[in-house]
């Protein structure tokens, strides 16, 4: 009960002593991790083999390196689906708003299909998308 | 209004002009014309014609100051484009690309010279960074601009950070993005230690934009690897409009004593250590381009004298010193590019060889340095005045004065290579109509050096 009427009070007001609690938080939390980092490094067991040292990759034995040249074009699909994507969300909240937004709101998302319109035009006429050289 | 609107069309049309249009040179006199067609716009939105009357919801709010900045803006682009075209041409294969994300970054300046809702600041500042992390890295075979643009972009996007944890804290403290509320008496005096602390980080993030010391450390890299006509446009336009936001943004600030924060002091602070940093380095710097960066900082340091004393003259000064600092500005870059060495000693000797050149290039850096017929000087005058103006400080000026001549030392260093050195002067192909341009621009300088006011009477009709 004392605990929460700190937590209270310091929602009232905003006077620098009443971050302590947050401070004190803030204290045990990286107290705890550095403890528990120093107690598992050192109290527990030790047993290196080649396997165990090896890069975790989902259980699969790994071929090679991973630095390897890679064709721009994967990366370049990758980026315009992100951007396309995120752009058609914009689409969601313009449907649940679309009666009270009336025709000042379609104009609005007419514009900026209209962009977007541009932009895919230009990828396409830029032949961004062409798979094949 | 117009000029927010027609900037992100116009980028569109460049954009589809790049696919239709081989020729460089005709790409060129697409953007110049759309740049024209950008200006005539936005002058007359200052005699009250609208295009658009679009509802901005009390989120922007075009005044004369604010638009008269746009103008400002507007026109300093179209003289880089004049005579720094061709240098964009030879940057690389995308030159309609690299133009329209200049116009994507004027949408950016004439959001943030007419926002009155901090949502609209963090907005134009993002339209007007993203494009020039790309520009810088435009030159994409050259390892330093690589890492030039990598850099700008990390510290940028954390420098952005914190401008979205001050705004958030801000909403925090008092329920509102407004900075009409921002500004209000009673809230400028500190009420919450929340909204202080939210005025603490914009203030660290502006003053980042504006490469202000000791937030100025990634102005030297970036402007030294980055294209040199696309350093150019970032030290002047950019860097001018950044300014415009500080000082909208701390009006009542700087206006009204807080008990709890000493804004003026950490102003005082903030300036004294730009001012120290970007002369005393600038002696130092071997490359012409570089010292540019520093010098770069050091006018920053000049231009917060607008923020920090805040009444009407520094806010006619601030306009007056954006052109001025713009054009002298991308009038040395212009020559900078056309030089073979970069370095001092590259100039040695060019008076001889290209006595146009030389001579231009000298007023340009009599205007810089502040020298008496120059734009420059006025416009370090309204500066220094604006602070007589509030009655204290007087030590500020005194301070101001000393690294003033501390920057004549630097400015003067090429001008001596020029006239007084032996050497070849080596530089491109000077075209004649780049000479033109160049004089044209000399003369723009000395006519505003001898009548300031025909830029200041804009503010008032």
């Amino acid at each position: 009960m004392q605990l929460l009427n700190i937590l209270l009070d310091a929602s009232a007001t905003s006077n620098a002593s009443n971050y302590f609690p947050i401070g004190l938080q803030l204290f045990f939390a990286i107290g705890f991790v550095v403890t528990m980092m120093f107690v598992t490094h050192f109290l527990g067991p030790k047993r290196k083999t080649a396997d165990k040292l090896e890069n975790f990759a989902s259980g699969i034995e790994t071929h090679g390196d991973a630095r390897q040249p890679m064709a721009i074009k994967y990366f370049l699909v990758a980026i315009l689906f992100v951007l396309f994507d995120v752009e058609v969300i914009f689409f969601y909240p313009y449907a649940v708003n679309f009666r009270s937004l009336g025709w000042e709101g379609f104009g609005a998302v007419l514009m900026f299909v209209a962009f977007f319109l541009a932009g895919f035009i230009y990828i396409i006429k830029k032949g961004a998308l062409t798979w094949e050289d | 209004m117009n000029a927010i609107i027609l900037s992100a069309i116009l980028g569109v049309i460049m954009m589809f002009s790049g696919i239709w249009v081989n020729n460089k040179a005709t790409l060129r006199w697409i953007a110049l014309a759309g740049l024209l067609v950008l200006l005539i716009s936005n002058i007359a939105e200052m005699y009250g014609y609208r295009i658009w009357n679009v509802n901005v919801h009390n989120m922007l709010y075009f005044d004369r100051f604010g638009l008269l900045f746009n103008s400002v803006a507007i026109g300093s682009t179209f003289i880089f484009v004049a005579l720094s075209g061709s240098d964009i041409n030879r940057v690389g294969k995308y030159a309609a690309e690299y133009y329209t994300l200049i116009f994507f970054v004027l949408t950016g300046i004439t959001i943030i010279s007419v926002y009155t809702s901090l949502l609209m600041l963090f907005l134009g500042i993002e339209i007007m960074s993203i494009p020039l992390y790309i520009l810088t890295g435009s030159d994409k075979r050259n390892l330093k601009s690589n890492e030039a643009s990598l850099k700008y972009f990390l510290m940028g996007a954390f420098s952005t950070g914190l401008m979205l944890m001050g705004i958030t804290l801000i909403y925090g403290a008092t329920g509102s993005f407004s900075i009409e509320v921002l500004n209000n008496p009673a809230i400028a005096q500190g009420v919450s230690f929340l909204e202080i602390t939210g005025m603490l980080f914009l203030l660290v993030s502006m003053a980042f934009k504006v490469s202000a010391a000791p937030f100025h450390f990634w102005t030297p890299d970036v402007y030294d690897g980055a294209p040199g006509v696309f350093t150019s446009f970032m030290a002047t336009v950019v860097k001018a409009a950044a300014f415009i936001a500080f000082v909208k943004l701390f009006d009542a600030r700087m206006s009204y004593s807080s008990a709890v924060v000493d804004w003026k002091m950490l102003l005082c602070i903030l300036i004294i250590a730009t001012l120290l940093i970007g002369n005393i380095t600038a002696v130092f710097q071997q490359s012409v381009k570089r010292m540019l960066a520093y010098s770069s900082i050091a006018q920053a340091g000049f231009m917060l004298f607008a923020v920090f004393s805040m009444n009407e003259m520094a806010k006619e000064g601030i306009i007056f010193y954006a052109v001025s600092y713009s054009l002298a500005t991308i009038g040395v870059f212009a020559v900078l590019l056309k030089m073979k060495d970069f370095t001092f000693e590259g100039y040695n000797g060019l008076a001889k060889s290209q006595p146009v050149l030389a001579f231009a290039n000298t007023v340009f850096l009599l205007s810089l340095a502040g020298i008496p017929l120059t734009a420059g000087f006025f416009a370090k005058y309204f500066m220094l005045a604006s602070v007589i103006q509030t009655g204290h400080y007087l030590w500020m000026v005194i301070v101001a004065v000393l690294f003033a001549a501390v920057s004549v030392y630097y400015y003067f260093r090429v001008i001596q290579a020029m006239y007084f050195k032996t050497g070849e002067g080596e530089t491109e192909n000077i075209h004649p109509g780049f000479k033109t341009g160049l004089i044209i621009l000399t003369v723009i300088i000395i006519l505003l050096g001898v009548a300031p006011n025909l830029i200041i009477n804009f503010l008032y009709f």
